[in-house]
Protein backbone atom coordinates (compact mmCIF):
# COMPACT_ATOMS: atom_id res chain seq x y z
CA UNK A 1 0.00 0.00 0.00
CA UNK A 2 2.78 2.38 1.03
CA UNK A 3 4.70 1.79 -2.19
CA UNK A 4 1.61 2.57 -4.27
CA UNK A 5 1.12 5.77 -2.27
CA UNK A 6 4.73 6.86 -2.84
CA UNK A 7 4.63 6.06 -6.55
CA UNK A 8 1.28 7.85 -6.94
CA UNK A 9 2.60 10.86 -5.01
CA UNK A 10 5.75 11.21 -7.10
CA UNK A 11 3.82 10.46 -10.30
CA UNK A 12 1.28 13.21 -9.61
CA UNK A 13 3.90 15.84 -8.66
CA UNK A 14 5.86 14.90 -11.80
CA UNK A 15 2.76 15.42 -13.97
CA UNK A 16 2.17 18.73 -12.13
CA UNK A 17 5.76 19.82 -12.78
CA UNK A 18 5.39 18.89 -16.46
CA UNK A 19 2.21 20.96 -16.76
CA UNK A 20 3.79 23.96 -15.00
CA UNK A 21 6.86 23.65 -17.24
CA UNK A 22 5.00 23.16 -20.50
CA UNK A 23 2.04 25.55 -19.99
CA UNK A 24 3.26 28.03 -17.36
CA UNK A 25 6.91 28.43 -18.29
CA UNK A 26 6.57 27.60 -21.98
CA UNK A 27 9.29 24.92 -21.90
CA UNK A 28 9.67 22.76 -24.99
CA UNK A 29 7.98 19.36 -24.76
CA UNK A 30 10.79 17.64 -26.65
CA UNK A 31 13.36 19.11 -24.23
CA UNK A 32 12.17 16.76 -21.51
CA UNK A 33 13.69 13.79 -23.33
CA UNK A 34 17.06 15.52 -23.37
CA UNK A 35 16.58 16.43 -19.70
CA UNK A 36 15.91 12.78 -18.74
CA UNK A 37 18.94 11.75 -20.77
CA UNK A 38 21.08 14.33 -18.91
CA UNK A 39 19.67 13.16 -15.55
CA UNK A 40 20.66 9.56 -16.38
CA UNK A 41 24.11 10.77 -17.36
CA UNK A 42 24.52 12.54 -14.00
CA UNK A 43 23.35 9.42 -12.13
CA UNK A 44 25.74 7.26 -14.12
CA UNK A 45 28.62 9.60 -13.26
CA UNK A 46 27.55 9.36 -9.61
CA UNK A 47 27.70 5.55 -9.78
CA UNK A 48 31.17 5.73 -11.33
CA UNK A 49 32.33 7.94 -8.43
CA UNK A 50 30.64 5.61 -5.93
CA UNK A 51 32.44 2.58 -7.36
CA UNK A 52 35.77 4.44 -7.33
CA UNK A 53 35.21 5.67 -3.75
CA UNK A 54 34.35 2.20 -2.45
CA UNK A 55 37.27 0.57 -4.27
CA UNK A 56 39.75 3.18 -2.99
CA UNK A 57 38.28 2.87 0.54
CA UNK A 58 38.70 -0.93 0.55
CA UNK A 59 42.27 -0.71 -0.76
CA UNK A 60 43.16 2.03 1.77
CA UNK A 61 41.66 0.08 4.68
CA UNK A 62 43.46 -3.12 3.71
CA UNK A 63 46.73 -1.20 3.23
CA UNK A 64 46.30 0.49 6.62
CA UNK A 65 45.78 -2.91 8.25
CA UNK A 66 48.99 -4.23 6.72
CA UNK A 67 51.14 -1.13 7.22
CA UNK A 68 49.98 0.01 10.66
CA UNK A 69 48.77 -1.66 13.83
CA UNK A 70 45.52 0.26 13.64
CA UNK A 71 42.29 -1.43 12.64
CA UNK A 72 39.54 0.04 10.49
CA UNK A 73 36.52 -2.10 9.70
CA UNK A 74 35.77 -2.81 6.04
CA UNK A 75 32.17 -1.93 6.86
CA UNK A 76 33.37 1.71 6.90
CA UNK A 77 33.47 1.48 3.10
CA UNK A 78 29.71 0.85 3.13
CA UNK A 79 28.82 4.12 4.87
CA UNK A 80 25.67 5.75 3.45
CA UNK A 81 27.32 9.18 3.31
CA UNK A 82 29.51 7.87 0.47
CA UNK A 83 26.43 7.79 -1.77
CA UNK A 84 25.57 11.45 -1.10
CA UNK A 85 29.19 12.55 -1.45
CA UNK A 86 29.46 10.60 -4.72
CA UNK A 87 26.32 12.37 -5.94
CA UNK A 88 27.95 15.74 -5.19
CA UNK A 89 31.11 14.63 -7.00
CA UNK A 90 29.13 13.28 -9.94
CA UNK A 91 27.02 16.42 -10.39
CA UNK A 92 30.03 18.73 -10.09
CA UNK A 93 32.07 16.65 -12.56
CA UNK A 94 29.19 16.43 -15.02
CA UNK A 95 28.58 20.17 -14.93
CA UNK A 96 32.30 20.83 -15.30
CA UNK A 97 32.34 18.65 -18.43
CA UNK A 98 29.26 20.32 -19.86
CA UNK A 99 30.42 23.87 -19.19
CA UNK A 100 33.86 23.12 -20.63
CA UNK A 101 32.48 21.65 -23.85
CA UNK A 102 33.03 23.69 -27.01
CA UNK A 103 29.76 25.28 -28.07
CA UNK A 104 28.51 24.88 -31.66
CA UNK A 105 29.15 28.07 -33.68
CA UNK A 106 25.44 28.82 -34.15
CA UNK A 107 24.53 28.10 -30.50
CA UNK A 108 23.52 30.96 -28.24
CA UNK A 109 24.55 30.57 -24.57
CA UNK A 110 21.81 32.96 -23.52
CA UNK B 1 41.36 10.75 -46.58
CA UNK B 2 40.53 13.33 -43.97
CA UNK B 3 42.13 12.80 -40.55
CA UNK B 4 39.80 13.55 -37.64
CA UNK B 5 40.83 16.75 -35.83
CA UNK B 6 41.73 16.76 -32.12
CA UNK B 7 38.44 18.53 -31.44
CA UNK B 8 36.48 15.82 -33.26
CA UNK B 9 38.30 13.10 -31.31
CA UNK B 10 37.55 14.87 -28.02
CA UNK B 11 33.89 15.20 -28.98
CA UNK B 12 33.74 11.50 -29.88
CA UNK B 13 35.35 10.54 -26.57
CA UNK B 14 32.96 12.87 -24.74
CA UNK B 15 29.97 11.26 -26.46
CA UNK B 16 31.26 7.77 -25.62
CA UNK B 17 31.60 8.71 -21.95
CA UNK B 18 28.12 10.30 -21.97
CA UNK B 19 26.64 7.17 -23.53
CA UNK B 20 28.25 4.88 -20.92
CA UNK B 21 27.11 7.16 -18.09
CA UNK B 22 23.55 7.25 -19.43
CA UNK B 23 23.51 3.47 -19.61
CA UNK B 24 24.89 3.20 -16.05
CA UNK B 25 22.35 5.75 -14.87
CA UNK B 26 19.54 3.76 -16.44
CA UNK B 27 20.78 0.56 -14.79
CA UNK B 28 21.02 2.40 -11.45
CA UNK B 29 17.45 3.74 -11.70
CA UNK B 30 16.16 0.31 -12.75
CA UNK B 31 17.93 -1.39 -9.81
CA UNK B 32 16.57 1.24 -7.44
CA UNK B 33 12.98 0.64 -8.59
CA UNK B 34 13.39 -3.14 -8.53
CA UNK B 35 14.86 -3.01 -5.01
CA UNK B 36 12.36 -0.55 -3.53
CA UNK B 37 9.13 -1.47 -5.31
CA UNK B 38 9.28 -5.20 -6.06
CA UNK B 39 9.56 -8.23 -3.71
CA UNK B 40 13.03 -9.11 -5.05
CA UNK B 41 14.85 -8.20 -1.76
CA UNK B 42 12.29 -10.29 0.16
CA UNK B 43 12.92 -13.31 -2.07
CA UNK B 44 16.70 -12.87 -1.80
CA UNK B 45 16.48 -12.60 2.00
CA UNK B 46 14.69 -15.97 2.22
CA UNK B 47 17.48 -17.53 0.20
CA UNK B 48 20.10 -15.78 2.35
CA UNK B 49 18.98 -16.79 5.83
CA UNK B 50 20.25 -19.83 7.72
CA UNK B 51 17.64 -21.90 9.61
CA UNK B 52 18.00 -22.53 13.35
CA UNK B 53 19.43 -25.82 14.65
CA UNK B 54 18.74 -25.51 18.36
CA UNK B 55 20.24 -28.61 19.96
CA UNK B 56 22.40 -29.11 23.04
CA UNK B 57 26.04 -28.12 22.56
CA UNK B 58 29.12 -27.55 24.71
CA UNK B 59 29.07 -23.75 24.42
CA UNK B 60 27.03 -20.85 23.10
CA UNK B 61 29.26 -18.43 21.19
CA UNK B 62 27.83 -14.95 20.64
CA UNK B 63 29.63 -13.01 17.92
CA UNK B 64 30.34 -9.28 18.17
CA UNK B 65 28.01 -6.64 16.77
CA UNK B 66 29.42 -3.31 17.91
CA UNK B 67 29.59 -1.10 20.99
CA UNK B 68 29.88 2.68 21.25
CA UNK B 69 32.89 4.23 23.04
CA UNK B 70 30.61 5.03 25.99
CA UNK B 71 29.73 1.37 26.40
CA UNK B 72 26.28 1.24 24.78
CA UNK B 73 25.70 -1.96 22.80
CA UNK B 74 24.45 -1.57 19.23
CA UNK B 75 21.00 -3.00 18.46
CA UNK B 76 22.64 -5.90 16.64
CA UNK B 77 24.97 -6.62 19.57
CA UNK B 78 22.13 -6.42 22.10
CA UNK B 79 19.88 -8.79 20.11
CA UNK B 80 22.69 -11.33 19.77
CA UNK B 81 23.59 -11.09 23.47
CA UNK B 82 19.97 -11.52 24.60
CA UNK B 83 19.51 -14.47 22.24
CA UNK B 84 22.63 -16.12 23.68
CA UNK B 85 21.41 -15.52 27.24
CA UNK B 86 17.98 -17.02 26.41
CA UNK B 87 19.58 -20.09 24.83
CA UNK B 88 21.70 -20.52 27.95
CA UNK B 89 18.62 -20.19 30.17
CA UNK B 90 17.01 -22.97 28.11
CA UNK B 91 19.91 -25.16 29.13
CA UNK B 92 21.28 -25.73 25.63
CA UNK B 93 24.91 -25.37 26.74
CA UNK B 94 26.84 -24.93 29.95
CA UNK B 95 29.24 -22.22 28.71
CA UNK B 96 28.25 -18.78 27.41
CA UNK B 97 30.96 -17.01 25.43
CA UNK B 98 30.77 -13.36 24.39
CA UNK B 99 32.98 -11.84 21.73
CA UNK B 100 33.57 -8.18 20.88
CA UNK B 101 36.44 -5.72 21.19
CA UNK B 102 36.54 -2.21 22.66
CA UNK B 103 36.20 0.83 20.43
CA UNK B 104 38.01 4.14 20.74
CA UNK B 105 39.10 3.60 24.32
CA UNK B 106 35.70 2.52 25.63
CA UNK B 107 34.85 -0.74 27.39
CA UNK B 108 35.08 -4.01 25.46
CA UNK B 109 31.81 -5.16 23.91
CA UNK B 110 32.37 -8.66 25.32
CA UNK B 111 32.69 -7.28 28.86
CA UNK B 112 29.57 -5.11 28.53
CA UNK B 113 27.61 -8.18 27.38
CA UNK B 114 29.06 -10.34 30.14
CA UNK B 115 27.92 -7.75 32.69
CA UNK B 116 24.45 -7.76 31.08
CA UNK B 117 24.34 -11.56 31.39
CA UNK B 118 25.40 -11.40 35.05
CA UNK B 119 22.76 -8.74 35.72
CA UNK B 120 20.18 -11.05 34.16
CA UNK B 121 21.11 -13.82 36.53
CA UNK B 122 23.67 -15.91 34.62
CA UNK B 123 26.31 -17.31 36.94
CA UNK B 124 29.69 -15.53 36.41
CA UNK B 125 31.43 -18.91 36.43
CA UNK B 126 29.92 -20.00 33.11
CA UNK B 127 30.66 -16.78 31.19
CA UNK B 128 33.76 -16.41 29.04
CA UNK B 129 34.81 -13.33 27.06
CA UNK B 130 37.04 -12.76 24.04
CA UNK B 131 37.74 -9.06 23.48
CA UNK B 132 40.60 -9.03 20.96
CA UNK B 133 39.06 -10.36 17.73
CA UNK B 134 37.90 -7.64 15.34
CA UNK B 135 36.63 -9.62 12.36
CA UNK B 136 34.59 -12.80 11.93
CA UNK B 137 37.70 -14.71 10.93
CA UNK B 138 39.65 -13.45 13.94
CA UNK B 139 36.72 -14.45 16.15
CA UNK B 140 36.93 -18.00 14.79
CA UNK B 141 40.69 -18.20 15.38
CA UNK B 142 40.57 -16.69 18.88
CA UNK B 143 37.63 -18.93 19.86
CA UNK B 144 39.67 -21.94 18.77
CA UNK B 145 42.43 -20.91 21.16
CA UNK B 146 39.94 -20.20 23.96
CA UNK B 147 37.56 -23.15 23.61
CA UNK B 148 39.36 -26.07 22.06
CA UNK B 149 41.81 -26.05 24.96
CA UNK B 150 38.73 -26.75 27.12
CA UNK B 151 37.66 -29.61 24.88
CA UNK B 152 34.80 -27.65 23.30
CA UNK B 153 34.08 -28.52 19.67
CA UNK B 154 30.33 -28.43 19.26
CA UNK B 155 28.96 -24.89 19.63
CA UNK B 156 25.77 -22.98 19.11
CA UNK B 157 26.82 -20.00 17.00
CA UNK B 158 24.78 -16.86 17.62
CA UNK B 159 24.83 -14.10 15.03
CA UNK B 160 22.37 -12.59 12.56
CA UNK B 161 20.83 -14.81 9.89
CA UNK B 162 22.53 -13.12 6.94
CA UNK B 163 25.95 -13.36 8.62
CA UNK B 164 25.63 -16.98 9.70
CA UNK B 165 26.68 -18.73 6.49
CA UNK B 166 30.02 -16.90 6.37
CA UNK B 167 30.57 -17.20 10.12
CA UNK B 168 29.75 -20.91 10.04
CA UNK B 169 32.25 -21.52 7.22
CA UNK B 170 35.17 -19.85 9.03
CA UNK B 171 34.31 -21.50 12.37
CA UNK B 172 34.11 -24.92 10.70
CA UNK B 173 37.51 -24.24 9.14
CA UNK B 174 38.75 -23.48 12.66
CA UNK B 175 37.67 -26.97 13.69
CA UNK B 176 34.29 -26.38 15.31
CA UNK B 177 31.07 -28.31 14.78
CA UNK B 178 28.42 -25.64 14.30
CA UNK B 179 24.77 -25.47 15.26
CA UNK B 180 23.22 -22.35 13.78
CA UNK B 181 21.38 -20.07 16.21
CA UNK B 182 20.38 -16.94 14.31
CA UNK B 183 19.55 -14.08 16.68
CA UNK B 184 17.37 -12.49 14.05
CA UNK B 185 16.49 -13.47 10.52
CA UNK B 186 16.39 -10.95 7.73
CA UNK B 187 12.73 -10.03 7.64
CA UNK B 188 11.23 -11.32 4.42
CA UNK B 189 7.94 -9.55 5.12
CA UNK B 190 9.20 -5.97 4.75
CA UNK B 191 6.94 -4.11 2.34
CA UNK B 192 7.88 -0.46 2.79
CA UNK B 193 10.23 0.82 0.05
CA UNK B 194 12.77 2.18 2.56
CA UNK B 195 12.76 -1.16 4.43
CA UNK B 196 13.32 -3.06 1.18
CA UNK B 197 16.23 -0.78 0.30
CA UNK B 198 17.80 -1.44 3.73
CA UNK B 199 17.26 -5.17 3.21
CA UNK B 200 18.92 -5.00 -0.22
CA UNK B 201 21.84 -3.05 1.25
CA UNK B 202 22.43 -5.73 3.89
CA UNK B 203 22.26 -8.48 1.28
CA UNK B 204 24.71 -6.70 -1.04
CA UNK B 205 27.08 -5.88 1.85
CA UNK B 206 27.10 -9.52 3.00
CA UNK B 207 27.58 -10.74 -0.58
CA UNK B 208 30.62 -8.46 -0.94
CA UNK B 209 31.93 -9.68 2.42
CA UNK B 210 31.61 -13.30 1.25
CA UNK B 211 33.40 -12.38 -1.99
CA UNK B 212 36.22 -10.78 0.01
CA UNK B 213 36.51 -13.82 2.30
CA UNK B 214 36.62 -16.09 -0.74
CA UNK B 215 39.30 -14.00 -2.48
CA UNK B 216 41.34 -13.82 0.74
CA UNK B 217 41.12 -17.62 1.05
CA UNK B 218 39.21 -17.58 4.36
CA UNK B 219 36.30 -19.65 3.02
Amino acid sequence: MEQVFILALVGSTSVGAYLVGAKGLGLSGTGIRRAVSKMLECLGTTLVFLAINITVAVVAILAARVLTRGFVSLYSAADETLLVLSLIQGLAFQWWRDLSAPWPPNFSRR
Amino acid sequence: MNQPTIGALQTRRRMGWAHICRLLGFVGVALFFISAFTPLPNMLSRWFDTPSQLEPAKAIVVLGGGVSPDGVLSNISMRRALHGILLHRKGLASLLVFSGPARDGGPAEAEVRAQLARDLGISPGVILTEADARTTREEALHMRALLQARGVRKILLVTHGDHLARARAVFERAGFEILAAPAQKLSSRVSKPAGRLRLMRRIVTELLARLYYRIAGYL
